[in-house]
């Protein structure tokens, strides 16, 4: 009796230790959804009507526009640059479509296809710059961003649009018993992005490439047809989320889509794609960005001060990033 | 009167041990980097460390020049244990690590390179640039590198003297080499070994990682070789062992080198017949290469023979030039690595750091990545078929890993370049070339490499090893082509490939 409790007393102290560093793993690989379940529980216990299932669709709708923006961001992001230009991109092809629809008069299918077809042309473009005139992207997009918020003000003459036809809204009103049809788009969206990255020889490709481009080219990958495959997704998922966010908001204002800039950023981010390329999964991304909207929608439901709203959010993303700098510094 | 014998002491410091690790140990993950090693340097000696990739050299060093954390074990200075082990405790201590990749900022001249974070400082910050001048004349006399020289136009060898200069400077008195040797020439490491000799007379100690036992031979006083993480033995002096000593500590068997058992071509149709290839300088109008033939190619650098392969591989542009191989028509050259591929001609670059693997992407994802367009269905990958494949070059080449899921960043540098060796083979080339194989790979796996590549060779396919390792030329191909300015200037076979004739190339 007494032998069998020295065993174990004598082989537990290296069992917990690794049992516990697995464990730290497993909490530092999972930060983004334990931390978006601390956040959910802390604002349910500030207010009821935050475990609301009104407040859940609300959630879902919110994260819809951010989430497409912030799958087109991370494209970019995974061959190892970046596309600035994204959020300018959807104000302005949002716009696009949308006067297509209420000025010209076409048909709401055919002006939601020039916007998004207008939107993919742009990430195209900014590919070719990139790949071919060999231009720096974060110079490049910010000039694009730049150039494409100057765009959309023109267009716009500084009106705010109102008067899409039903059809262009239709999906982001529609609703099927209480529950919003938007969300679908977002999780087609994820579901594709999803075999993109893990079963086609794309997604393989673009893991390669913003890992190392130099030895990519040399296993025989073309790097720039790469890059510009992944701007051109980018900004035809930029397209979708402009028609969305129109449809959504049944307005377009002058400085549409601009406010997403930094959540598009963080949010992937946040979720373990990174800045340096060739790391990051669509789970992650998905992890960002309901933990970004999440933070959005509690501090309006638990009624925090509008002043204190922007501050509180933000350090709530310090931690979330801090806490991954961490997981990235031991665990790599 | 008291000082005196602590005086004395000091006089004979080759007696002092200035380092020691005692007990050192340290676990990545669950791998064990290194077990219960110990190990004493003398002051004022050249200490070899030697081993195998993998076999804890670059881990034992990082722990003692503070950059990584030992899981167990203590450090002694001067005999007195450290409390606290980090880089800026170690330089302050003395000790310095000088990495295989020179920390040198190309545009920056050398003396500002030499000077680099150890800036002579007037008031307010500013640098004194006059003093700095010359603080590096003063260091640089002797050395044959001009003070305002471009730091990005110096050669190999002048680098590395900058850092270990610049580690000096610092007030270094223990210098960690990590391979100082890599990618120098013979006559480069000459002047290596005598700017090293010369710094040891002046009381530098230094701890010197080598592959090659030839070096530690040369210049080493005492030698400490490593054998999976543990400290397989050493000696205090050198010059007592000989290389197969070094081998049987290193490898813990008597080492078998490898010899290819040269092959006759007879006057038969060749598998690969190259006509008019031009390329800057390079310039062959005529090449022809056998079935199962492996062709060595070497000469001095930009001589011609890398220019060949990558200009073969499309990743140099060619003005002319078509290849033909037995069962096809002449088809110009491949204008990407890509077209090579389908055309079944795969190279494998020298520059493992920034040609070689994808670190982050898993061993079976690395070996797969070239062949996965030829298996795949349309867009989408056949992973089974890809995983069978990685599997059985992952097991075939023998790469030392818990699993091919691990990422390739946690491998050596010899497994790493068996993964990449892995990724070429798997698109079934019909003609493989092969630039520097076994550079800086230790001693047994360059055995393995040449075995492989031996065996592949027997297939039918032709290959070409561009190398400026005699003895690997000497030991593994059938025929040599010397290259001189972009024109193949000599070719040996057979019996004429000798040491001595391959040593002289100038």
């Amino acid at each position: 009796m007494s032998d069998t409790t020295m065993t174990a007393t004598t082989t537990k102290p290296p069992a917990t230790s690794t049992r516990r560093s697995s464990m730290t793993g497993w909490v530092l690989h999972n930060v983004v959804w334990i931390w978006l379940i601390a956040l959910v529980v802390i604002f349910g216990l500030f207010n009821q009507y935050f475990f609301t299932l009104f407040n859940l669709q609300n959630i879902m709708v919110q994260a819809t526009v951010l989430g497409m923006i912030a799958l087109a961001m991370s494209l970019p992001l995974l061959v190892a640059e970046i596309d600035l230009s994204i959020p300018a991109n959807v104000g302005f092809s949002s716009a696009l479509g949308a006067m297509a629809n209420t000025d010209l008069g076409l048909p709401f299918a055919l002006a939601a296809l020039i916007g998004i077809g207008a939107a993919t042309l742009i990430g195209f473009f900014n590919a070719i710059c990139i790949t071919k005139l060999k231009m720096v992207s974060l110079i490049q997009t910010l000039s694009m961003m730049i150039i494409l918020q100057g765009a959309l003000l023109a267009l716009t003459q500084g009106r705010t649009i109102t008067s899409l036809s039903p059809g262009y809204v239709w999906i982001g009103q529609t609703t099927l018993s209480g529950w919003p049809l938007m969300p679908i788009v977002f999780v087609l969206a994820i579901l594709g992005m999803y075999v993109l990255l893990r079963h086609t020889v794309l997604g393989r490709s673009i893991f390669a490439v913003g890992g190392n481009q130099v030895a990519s080219n040399s296993a025989g990958i073309r790097v720039d047809r790469v890059k510009i495959l992944s701007y051109t997704i980018a900004g035809f998922l930029a397209g979708v989320a402009g028609y969305l966010l129109a449809s959504w908001q049944m307005a377009i204002t002058s400085n549409q889509g601009s406010s997403y800039l930094l959540y598009a950023i963080a949010a992937p981010i946040i979720g373990g794609v990174s800045v340096f390329g060739g790391r990051g999964s669509v789970i992650g991304v998905l992890g960002g960005v309901l933990l970004l909207t999440v933070i959005q929608v509690g501090l309006a439901i638990i009624s925090v001060p509008s002043f204190y709203v922007g501050m509180i959010g933000g350090i709530m993303i310090f931690i979330a990033v801090a806490i991954d700098a961490v997981r990235v510094r031991y665990f790599g | 009167m008291t000082t005196a014998p602590t005086f004395r002491l000091e006089a004979s410091p080759a007696a002092r041990t200035v380092l020691r690790v005692e007990n050192l140990g340290k676990i990545y993950g669950g791998l064990v980097a290194l077990r219960d090693v110990d190990l004493s340097v003398r002051a004022g000696t050249i200490h070899g460390l030697l081993g195998e990739n993998g076999a804890g050299k670059s881990t034992l060093v990082g722990i003692m020049s503070g950059q990584r954390k030992p899981t167990s074990g203590t450090i002694y200075l001067d005999e007195k244990p450290l409390a606290h082990v980090d880089v800026q405790a170690m330089e302050k201590a003395g000790v310095f690590l000088v990495t295989q990749e020179p920390m040198i900022i190309d545009h920056l001249s050398a003396a500002e390179n030499l000077m680099l974070g150890i800036w002579p400082k007037r008031r307010f910050g500013f640098v004194n640039w006059r003093k700095l001048r010359q603080d590096a004349e003063r260091m640089l006399k002797g050395t044959g590198i001009a003070a305002d020289a471009r730091a990005g136009a110096l050669d190999a060898v002048a680098r590395r003297k900058i850092n270990i200069l610049r580690a000096m400077f610092s007030g270094g008195k223990v210098i960690i080499l990590d391979e100082p040797t890599a990618a120098l020439t013979v006559d480069d490491r000459a002047q290596l070994f005598d700017f090293m000799r010369r710094l040891k007379s002046e009381g530098v100690t230094f701890i010197f990682i080598s592959h090659f036992n030839d070096e530690i031979l040369e210049i080493c006083d005492a030698v400490s070789v490593l054998r999976d993480g543990r400290y397989a033995g050493g000696s205090e002096d050198v010059g007592s062992l000989t290389s197969e000593d070094l081998s049987e500590l290193v490898l813990g068997r008597g080492l078998v080198l490898f010899e290819r058992e040269k092959r006759q071509f007879s006057a038969g149709a060749p598998a690969v017949i190259l006509k008019d290839i031009r390329s800057g300088t390079l310039d062959v109008p005529s090449l022809a290469i056998r079935a199962g033939e492996i062709v060595g190619v070497t000469g001095l650098p930009g001589g011609g023979g890398k220019e060949l392969a990558r200009a073969l591989f499309g990743l140099q542009r060619a003005s002319s030039g078509t290849i033909t191989f037995v069962d096809g028509e002449a088809r110009t050259l491949p204008a990407h690595p890509a077209e090579a591929f389908a055309d079944g001609i795969a190279y494998l670059s020298d520059d493992r750091r920034k040609d070689g693997s994808i670190s982050q992407m898993s061993i079976a994802e690395n070996i797969s990545l070239s062949a996965e367009v030829a298996l795949a269905r349309g867009a989408f990958m056949n992973a089974e078929q890809e995983r069978a494949l990685s599997q059985r070059y992952f097991q075939s080449l023998g790469i030392k890993a818990p699993n091919s899921e691990v990422a390739v960043d946690t491998l050596s540098g010899g497994n790493q370049q068996k993964v990449c060796l892995g990724r070429v083979l798997a698109t079934k080339p019909k003609l493989l070339m092969l630039d520097e194989p076994t550079r800086g790979i230790d001693v047994g796996v360059k055995q393995d490499v040449l075995r492989i590549v031996d065996e592949l060779s027997r297939t039918g396919v032709s290959v070409i090893i561009i190398s400026t390792d005699t003895d690997e030329l000497v030991r593994a191909v059938d025929r040599v082509l010397i290259f001189h300015n972009g024109r193949i200037r000599e070719e040996l076979a057979g019996e004429a490939i000798s040491r001595s004739r391959l040593r002289n190339l100038g």
